[in-house]
Formats: structure tokens, C-alpha cells, sequence
């Protein structure tokens, strides 16, 4: 180990930089065409309102989600028939994985979720297991939000007590066990899970093979996101035509996103695909730039957000992924430069602290950022040379992620990068005017 | 064709496969790997013996 790697794992105390935007369970849940449609807590409700989920073995459940264009809702957008073939090609039982870890501070669609419908998360996870012959559901909780904690264990109990087939009509048990994620950044992560589920450190480890194939016990693990979960729940409930009426005909069905502009309180909105960012927004913070995707995610300028549809496909071809549907609108006073200092900084005092390229680079490259808000004159250039570096060289993607953050700084804001390096902030001069 | 691997929270910046193969691995200012590219048929002898070299067993040849 190199003495400047040894000082900096040795100087590493997680949790010493406080996160920007803090975690919060006080939500503005906003009425929804689907997920969101009723507050149905409890069991009785939930199967009043939606009955028993279809009984579907692998090939049914891949052809409802195919059809449904069912991707991933937990940040990284993959198709999820292509997760679910994969688990089911094991030739080992598979285990299913609700994670409702929500481990970024800025997201609360999870949260949202768990409060008004926990019973489709379960249902989708119960049908998968159904389907692929797995015996075990997994439930990871949030370790820094306990009303979601709460909540999200007494419908697995409630679920346990009344129905002790697991919420299926076949005759197939289940067993349920929950787990609680440590409340850091990178908990969520799948492979952190994966660690945390087998009693180690909730921390991300290297996988020479995705978790579908070989994931707990060396079993195939199918891990997602509790709103795609939820999604999946739904489809089976309610059938493909009534999500095929919803969003657009290449995007069908709705998303959750989390909207957290300042002197509000956060909100979580349920959008068909296709609808408009900027109809979110609260009026004072509309003609500023909005980070979408989350402290992962990327900078839009003014008019992009402006124009911006919400269509994960749309979005990944612009280069601008909606992540797990965070939008952080600072307004159009905000210094972006600012504010991706101070994001760069909590997310470098997340690392997990494993992998030297996160170790020495996160904190390289938030005093180069740092150094770009103060404006100085090889700072855009370090920072540049630095995104590069990090991408591809960890157990997880948080290098990654916090290297497109930052990249999209330099894309987004060149004008109030440039006038930093004169000695003054765009924003303020905005702001005062 | 094969691919160069790196264990990451087991790497501890010892360079040795830079050593071995340069043309494939340049080594950051931490002296940590980057893995420049795809191993060769000419160069996976060298390969091989990078990954028996590696005192952490940090490297794999996929």
C-alpha cells in the first residue's frame, strides 16, 4: 500500500462531511394515476382495492413485463425480463430481493411508496418468487429512515400472520426475512446488499458475475428497487391493458419522482411516461437548471429542463439518465458550481473506503471542484482529467457516478465556470438582479 | 481476446502488472492500474504471469 493510500484509509471517518439535501420522511405525496392512486396500508385494503396478484410461472411473468417494457427503477435502468431470464437460467433455486434501502439522501419515492401501498412491493416480489421456484423473499429496509422502516416490516409481518402462503393462491410458501441497510450512500448497492444479506459489512465487493447468475449463497439472486417491485405487483393485479392505457405507446406506464426544491417540502409525484419536468417543478425554482438523477445523476441547463420529457428511454439517449427519478431543482439564484462542491464532497466522504481508485480519487476530485468554485485557473482541467480516471475502476459504481456528476458540470455550465475563474458568480449577479 | 480483470478493494497499488504489461496497464498518480485495453494472443503469456505475480492475487484473465 502506498503511505498517501495508507493516510487517507487511516484519516477515513465516514460520515464526517454532512450530506447537502438531508434525508427526510416529512413528504408532499402527491396522488397518482397507479402506485400512487389510493393509501392502502394494510392487507384487507390492499386486496379489496387490487385482489390476488395472477398466478404466473417464468414465461408468463417474462412476456407480462416484456410487453410492459418493465426496466429497473433503482438507478441503473435494466430491462428487467432480461434480469429475470437470467436468475431463471441458473439451474440453482433462485432468491428473490426487495431493496428498499434508498440509500441517497434526495430520494423519497421508496419512502412514498412503502407509506401508501406496501402490499404491491410484496405482491411483485411474492408472484416472481412464484415464478422462478424461489423460496426465500429478502426485504432490505432503510437504515436512516424509520417511519419507512417501520412501515415496510409490518406489512411483511401483517403479510406473514394473514396469509402464510406469502400472498399466493397455489399452495407454494414463502418465507419472508428483512434486513436493515447501514445509512450510507453506497448500502444500496447491489453486491453491498448481497454482503449485508450474508452477515458482513453492508459494503460493495468486487462480483465477477452479476448477481441474476450468482448472487446470495452463490444462488441467483434477482435484486431490485421496491418501485420495481411495486410495477411488477401491478402488472400482475391488474393485467397489461391497463398499463398499456398509461404513459406513451413506446413507454408504457408511470414512474416515481422525487422533486426537492428549496423552502418546500419534498415531493413525490407519480408521472405517466412522457410527461413534462417542468410540470413538476415548483413555480419559484422553473428558469434555473435541475440536476436530474440525483447526486449520480446530471446537470440540465435552464432550457433543457425546460424541455425536458419525462421518458427514461429519451433520457438515456440525451446522455441524461433519470437515474432512480430524483430531480434537485435549486432555482435559478442556486450556484450550481456551489452546490456540486458540496455534493462531490459528501459523496467522497461516502466511500465505502475499499477500492484505492475511490479512496484517493473522490477526494482528488472534490478539491478540484472545490478549486473550480474558487475559481482557480487549472481547475476545469483537473477535474476533466480526473472524470476520466475514476469510471470502471471500483467494486461499484460510485466512482462512476460521482465522475458524471461532476463531467456534467463542465457540459452544463461553461458561462458561470468561466465567470468563477473571473472572480465572480454568475448566479449571485442573476440572483441580485 | 481476453480481458484483464482487477479485484479492486484488493488491489493495493503494488504496480507489478504495470511492470509486466505496459502496453495494457498505465498506472494512475495513486499507482493504481488502469487497464488500457484488451490482452492480446502475443501478450498473454505476460498476462498470465501478471496474474500469478500479483501479491494481493488481485488480477484475473477473463
Amino acid at each position: 500500500m502506498s503511505t498517501d493510500t495508507a493516510a487517507r484509509r487511516d484519516r477515513l471517518v465516514q460520515g464526517a462531511v454532512t450530506s447537502p439535501l438531508e434525508v427526510t420522511e416529512d413528504l408532499d405525496v402527491r396522488p397518482g394515476p397507479a402506485l400512487l392512486a389510493a393509501h392502502l396500508p394494510d392487507l384487507a385494503a390492499h386486496r379489496r382495492r387490487h385482489g390476488m396478484p395472477a398466478v404466473l410461472d417464468v414465461d408468463g411473468l417474462a412476456a407480462l413485463v416484456s410487453a410492459a417494457g418493465m426496466r429497473g427503477r433503482g438507478g441503473a435502468g435494466f430491462p428487467f425480463a432480461r434480469k429475470l431470464a437470467a436468475a431463471a437460467a441458473g439451474g440453482r433455486r433462485p432468491v428473490v430481493v426487495v431493496n428498499a434501502s434508498e440509500g441517497e439522501p434526495a430520494s423519497a419515492k421508496d419512502a412514498a411508496l412503502v407509506a401508501t401501498a406496501p402490499h404491491l412491493v410484496l405482491d411483485g416480489a411474492a408472484v416472481a418468487a412464484r415464478a422462478l421456484g424461489a423460496r426465500e423473499v429478502h426485504v432490505v429496509l432503510p437504515g436512516d429512515r424509520p417511519r419507512t422502516r417501520a412501515l415496510l416490516a409490518a406489512a411483511v409481518a401483517e403479510r406473514v400472520a394473514t396469509e402464510p402462503r406469502g400472498g399466493l393462491l397455489d399452495g407454494s410458501r414463502l418465507r419472508w426475512q428483512t434486513h436493515i441497510a447501514e445509512p450510507r450512500f453506497v448500502a444500496g448497492q447491489a453486491q453491498a446488499v448481497l454482503e449485508l444479506m450474508a452477515g458482513r459489512p453492508n459494503l460493495p465487493v468486487t462480483a465477477w458475475q452479476p448477481e441474476a447468475m450468482a448472487g446470495h449463497r452463490g444462488r441467483p439472486t434477482l435484486l431490485s428497487n421496491a418501485e420495481t417491485w411495486a410495477h411488477v405487483g401491478l402488472l400482475a393485479c391488474e393485467g397489461l391493458p391497463a398499463t398499456l392505457l398509461r404513459g406513451t405507446a413506446e413507454e408504457p406506464g408511470t414512474t416515481l419522482v422525487t422533486v426537492v426544491a428549496p423552502g418546500v417540502r419534498t415531493a413525490v409525484h407519480e408521472v405517466e411516461h412522457g410527461a413534462a419536468l417542468r410540470d413538476l417543478l415548483p413555480a419559484h425554482v422553473l428558469g434555473g437548471s435541475v440536476l436530474l438523477g440525483g447526486f449520480h445523476g446530471t446537470w440540465l441547463t435552464a432550457d433543457a429542463a425546460a424541455d425536458a420529457v419525462l421518458s427514461a428511454a429519451r433520457l438515456r439517449a440525451a446522455g441524461t439518465p433519470i437515474g432512480a427519478g430524483v430531480v434537485i431543482a435549486p432555482g435559478p439564484r442556486a450556484c450550481l458550481l456551489g452546490l456540486t462542491e458540496r455534493i462531490t464532497a459528501y459523496l467522497a466522504d461516502q466511500s465505502a473506503g475499499r477500492c484505492g481508485p475511490c479512496v484517493n480519487g473522490l477526494p482528488a476530485l472534490a478539491d478540484a471542484v472545490a478549486g473550480l468554485r474558487r475559481g482557480q485557473p487549472d481547475a476545469a482541467e483537473r477535474v476533466a482529467r480526473l472524470c476520466g480516471l475514476l469510471p470502471g475502476r471500483g467494486a461499484c459504481a460510485h466512482p462512476d457516478g460521482t465522475a458524471r456528476l461532476v463531467a456534467s458540470l463542465l457540459r452544463a455550465a461553461p458561462g458561470e465556470i468561466a465567470a468563477h475563474a473571473r472572480g465572480r458568480c454568475e448566479a449571485s449577479v442573476r440572483g441580485a438582479a | 481476446m481476453s480481458r484483464l480483470r482487477v479485484d479492486w478493494p484488493a488491489c493495493r497499488a503494488h504496480g507489478i502488472c504495470h511492470e509486466l504489461l505496459p502496453d495494457v496497464v498505465r498506472l494512475d498518480e495513486w499507482g493504481y492500474p488502469i487497464v488500457t485495453g484488451e490482452v492480446e494472443e502475443a501478450d498473454r503469456a505476460d498476462a498470465r504471469a501478471a496474474v500469478k505475480a500479483c501479491p494481493r492475487l488481485a488480477l484475473r484473465l477473463e
